[in-house]
């Protein structure tokens, strides 16, 4: 749990040594940080927009519809590729998106699922494991820019279930790399606003005390309150956190985005990117339909294909999608047909944009039978390939090994994953 | 570093030279090589991966001594005081291994260690620590202040063979204030500081030792402090419908604190935590099991695995699915334990008897989820002890507590006060504290024992050993520290016990403190949408919950200020903190005559537990008068004191 074991051969060696000879506790020894710094690599180069549909979206009503299916396939700007009659912006950008219909994904339980699909490891009951947004923070220079490198917002519901809502929890990354919530993107971030009379008069009063304690005080505790601290009136203060107001973009555009806590979050989220955070976390929730997904996807496919087609096209005219990588996916699928039950052995996840070489298709699902879409027939994606592929389109090393509880390591993704080389650039 | 073999037996020092040798590598005696020191970390790095729990290429297991003696199929690894008829040292000095071309071979450095540890004939730590003096007679209970010298004398013998120099002693002010939020788990009142400030008895450090341990507060804090170390970091929850048992997980947290004011000893309370059955409803520690269990449910391998680690300071999380690669657990260790838990089965509603993982009592399969061994049914049996013979029919858990909790079980004393002491110092005598073992020694060996021993022999009475621990020098130390300096001088000094850390307040002890200094029972510094009940990291329970979420610490390291931008913020603008001090408007209410100063002395007094300088004073006398009304003066002031790296952290 200390933010000092985000690091791998270097970090585990000495480490090692070091309880061996009794020194290491949480690995606080201070000289201990000057190692693990000059190990850090270069910072990672892409951002991530990740559009969470909590509860399962349906594949066959979004991605990967079927001609006897519930939702007539309509072609896209590129030939040859079929989506959902209702997203017809999306279809419109098909050459700036890649569609991986071959999810198989093993966990039909939604708690499970999300933590498996969130964090590319099956739940066990020896440690949390940190979930990509963590892990992209770890990676990330972060700290020293006015902005979080890791930021999650809530899109609201339409319906109050799909079961407990996964937390991203950084786990042995450290808290330092948990994620900054917005409960509301209509609100911005909670408490950035300055508060209570004469601010100035009482920041001022404050920095003399803390000044004069780090004189009498000179611990790295001190030292690091003083930095968070410090880092907080710098957002609350910059011009960069305006970033969190998407009152401050034209009418136009918040139009193309949509009203939608959806479209709104998706506007919240670019304007993040662009102001320096490395990756956001959007999550829907109420997509567990159970009583059929048409009825209900066919009335939200307008407000979402609105906030993912602008979300794609803002970020191409800023010069931004080549370095964002927008994913769209649930915690698995719906059962082929109506959609009615959890179905995590074909399913399908939209990617867009992070210099992916898109306008393609991965992975198939079958069009025949009794029962079209219930296999797959080419090119299975399990979890942890999925996790793989994620992380180096990130530029993450996905090699790198982390200490988790009991001198344990662990590889940021599980070694068995082959990562989809023909998506990546 | 003048180390003569020759001084006097029986002296401390000379014994504790080798703890300081394994603990400070700087001052390391060059000459020496010690397996735990400086051999075993070059075999983990280069060789127990083939040579360890998980494979033993050859036959060979390099994770003990006995181990390495008895070697593989080519016969002994090593030969006593011979390296070059030793196999390991042959196979290592001509780069054969670490095998394979693409294996980065020993470095020259790492050689010479292996080689010399064989030549002078394979000393070890644990053997030279083996004759410690614990200077107070094992099987007596002492007095307080009789233990507390000698865990000074411990502890400054160790800084003395260390070259160390320990610092001084803290103020009153800092003690007040650190050993109030330690015992009560919340700031002290202006009142009880003034009084204890201003008092001229000699003995008054004692004396508040002795109030604060008699009133509830320690339990209860001691208790939720209990309730956080068996917590995992996310909560359990069953099914999809997600119900975490936070409710229940804090029930437990007061009926441990609870026991504690009722004086019950750690044996009694281990016992009625062990062997619980009935509804969580009547019997709060029922929730134990389910919580260190899994999707909801209790399972015997999540019981062993917790028991080992909270009660017994031994961690089996490797060994549940194969031999722990680098230490020396064997999977049928982890499986042994187990079938103590075999014959009941629980959820967050209840423990039953007669049900769970063990078709027959006494007996359990390695499931197919492990990685070895799978189906292979183990006995149980009491760790590093004897198979247990099956008299009753189905649960064994009341076997395996009159196994564990009696004075001369190895683990049960001992992991509880490691875990007392790093609760006060922010690190144990024995690191990680839940790994004890041969191959990790504690670094004051002597203090261990005879902590121990005193825990045991008071029947492990609790509030003894804290009194012990609260009134050592040790313990009094000051946190204060000149920037500048050595990082790694100071931290050898703080890890040797010569200086007090700075630690940070857990959650439960903010939100008290807090609560306190805006005589608030009830405040609540949740996000401003409070309707939804299944926000993302939002407003899923209630204050105190999102409390806890928000400022939750590092476990393992309560040196380690891990609050970022989010925490800052909320303390920085969040509009409660900005509102009315009710214990403040009481105060007013009482003194309407009160002068400015004295408002802002009472507002020092009751958040750092102490009175302002005379710089801070006028400072503070400054921006009162520039204020536009005494009340944005005196909430200005509170919300300077509350957002001080000094209220923050306990000095």
């Amino acid at each position: 749990m200390t933010r000092l074991n985000n690091d791998c051969t270097v970090d585990r060696r000495d480490l090692l040594k070091l309880s061996a000879a009794g020194l290491v506790s949480g690995v606080s020894v201070p000289w201990f940080e000057s190692l693990v710094a000059s190990g850090i690599d270069a910072p990672r180069k892409k951002n991530c927009i990740l559009l969470w549909m909590d509860g399962g979206p349906s594949q066959q009503h979004t991605f990967d519809p079927k001609t006897k299916g519930e939702f007539a396939p309509k072609p896209t700007a590129v030939p040859g590729i079929h989506i959902a009659e209702h997203l017809p912006q999306l279809a419109s950008l098909m050459d700036d998106i890649v569609l991986v219909r071959s999810m198989t994904t093993e966990i039909n339980g939604h708690y499970d699922a999300k933590y498996f699909l969130h964090t590319g490891y099956k739940r066990t009951t020896a440690f949390e494991h940190p979930s990509v947004g963590c892990i992209s923070s770890s990676q990330s220079e972060g700290g020293s820019g006015d902005m979080p490198a890791f930021v999650t917002i809530d899109a609201g519901f339409d319906r109050n279930d799909g079961g407990r809502l996964y937390r991203n929890v950084p786990g042995y990354l450290g808290p330092a790399h948990a994620p900054l919530v917005v409960n509301d993107p209509n609100e911005g971030l909670e408490n950035l606003a300055v508060t209570g009379a004469n601010v100035d008069a009482r920041l001022q009063l404050l920095a003399r005390s803390e000044s004069r304690f780090a004189k009498q005080f000179a611990t790295p505790a001190v030292t690091a309150k003083q930095a968070a601290f410090e880092r907080a009136v710098r957002l609350m203060r910059s011009r960069r956190s305006r970033a969190f107001d998407v009152d401050e973009e034209p009418e136009s555009l918040r139009a193309a985005y949509g009203s939608h806590k959806f479209g709104r979050s998706c506007l919240l989220a670019r304007r993040l990117v662009e102001a320096g955070v490395s990756f956001v976390e959007i999550v829907h929730r109420g997509w567990d339909d159970h009583s059929g997904a048409a009825k209900p996807i066919a009335y939200r496919s307008p407000w979402m294909d609105a906030g993912m087609a602008t979300l794609i096209r803002d970020l191409k005219v800023r010069g931004m999608l080549d370095d964002t990588l927008v994913l769209w996916m649930g915690e698995f699928g719906r059962t082929p047909g109506d959609g009615n039950g959890h179905f995590s052995k074909a399913w399908s996840t939209m990617w867009a944009g992070g210099g992916l070489k898109t306008g393609q298709v991965i992975g198939k699902t079958s069009e025949d039978g009794k029962n079209p879409g219930g296999e797959i027939v080419e090119r299975p994606v399990p979890t942890q390939d999925f996790m793989a592929t994620l992380c180096l389109a990130l530029g993450m090393d996905i090699h790198r090994e982390f200490m988790a509880p009991g001198n344990r390591p662990m590889p940021m993704v599980d070694k068995v994953a082959k990562p989809i080389a023909e998506m990546l650039g | 570093m003048n180390w003569q073999p020759t001084i006097t037996p029986g002296c401390v020092v000379r014994r504790l030279l080798l703890a300081m040798a394994l603990f400070c590598p700087m001052t390391a005696l060059a000459e020496d090589s010690l397996l735990e020191r400086d051999v075993l970390p070059i075999l983990a790095r280069n060789c127990l991966g083939c040579h360890g729990g998980l494979v033993k290429e050859g036959g060979l297991d390099l994770r003990t001594l006995p181990a390495m003696l008895k070697g593989g199929e080519s016969g002994p690894a090593i030969e006593k005081g011979a390296a070059a008829r030793s196999e390991l040292w042959k196979q290592i000095a001509s780069d054969n291994m670490p095998a394979g071309d693409d294996r980065e071979k020993l470095s020259p450095a790492d050689k010479a260690l292996i080689k010399r540890w064989i030549d002078d004939g394979l000393p070890t730590v644990s053997e030279r620590q083996k004759d410690v003096d614990p200077l107070l007679t094992p099987g007596q209970v002492h007095k307080p202040l009789e233990v507390a010298t000698a865990i000074d004398r411990h502890v400054e013998s160790f800084l003395q063979a260390s070259g160390l120099q320990a610092v001084g002693v803290c103020d009153d002010e800092a003690f007040l204030r650190r050993v109030t939020l330690d015992l009560s788990g919340h700031v002290p009142t202006a009142a009880e500081a003034v009084s204890f400030l201003d008092s001229k008895d000699q003995g008054k450090r004692q004396k508040l030792v002795e109030t604060l341990l008699a009133k509830p507060d320690f339990g209860r804090q001691f208790g939720r402090t209990w309730r956080e170390w068996i917590c995992p970091p996310e909560l359990p929850s069953n099914g999809n419908a997600g119900n975490q048992p936070y409710g229940q997980a804090r029930a437990m947290g007061d009926w441990i604190g609870k026991k504690i004011t009722a004086g019950d000893s750690w044996a009694q309370i281990t016992r009625e935590i062990l062997t619980v059955q009935g509804k969580v409803g009547d019997h709060p520690q029922g929730i134990f099991y389910a919580l260190v269990g899994r999707g909801g449910g209790t399972t015997a391998d999540g019981s062993a695995r917790a028991v080992a680690r909270l009660f017994m300071g031994v961690q089996l999380q490797c060994a549940r699915c194969h031999d722990d690669p680098y230490r020396d657990w064997a999977q049928s260790e982890h499986w042994g334990l187990a079938a103590f838990f075999g014959r009941s089965r629980g959820d967050f509603e209840k423990i039953e008897i007669g049900k769970g993982d063990s078709k027959k009592p006494g007996v359990i399969a390695i499931p197919g989820s492990a990685f070895k061994n799978q189906g292979q049914t183990i006995k149980a049996a009491f760790l590093r002890g004897a198979e247990y013979k099956v008299t009753r029919t189905d649960d064994l858990r009341p076997a395996l507590a009159d196994w564990l909790l009696t004075k001369e079980n190895r683990f049960f004393s001992s992991s509880f006060v490691n875990r007392a002491w790093f609760y006060l110092f922010a690190r144990g005598i024995v690191n990680p504290i839940d790994d004890f073992r041969d191959l990790n020694p504690p670094s004051h060996p002597g203090l261990m024992k005879m902590l121990s021993a005193e825990f045991a022999a008071s029947n492990f009475d609790i509030k003894h050993l804290f009194r012990c621990l609260c009134n050592s020098r040790a313990y009094q130390r000051t946190s204060r520290l000149a920037p500048g300096g050595d990082a790694r001088a100071r931290s050898a000094l703080t890890t040797a016990f010569g200086r007090m850390p700075m630690r940070l307040m857990t959650a439960d002890v903010l939100y008290d403190s807090l609560k306190r200094a805006y005589g608030d029972d009830k405040l609540d510094l949740r996000t401003t949408i409070k309707d939804s009940t299944v926000g993302m990291a939002a407003p899923v329970g209630d204050a105190w919950l999102e409390f806890q979420r928000r400022f939750g610490i590092n476990e393992e390291d309560a040196t380690d200020f891990t609050h970022g931008v989010a925490q800052m913020l909320t303390m920085i603008n969040h509009p409660r903190l900005h509102e009315r001090s009710k214990s403040l408007d009481a105060h007013l209410k009482k003194n309407p005559q009160a002068e400015p100063d004295s408002v802002i002395e009472w507002l020092y007094l009751s958040t750092l537990s102490r009175r302002p300088t005379a710089t801070e004073s006028a400072e503070a006398r400054a921006f009162v008068d520039k204020s536009t009304s005494r009340d944005v003066a005196f909430d200005g002031v509170l919300w300077m004191l509350v957002n001080r790296s000094e209220f923050l952290l306990i000095r």
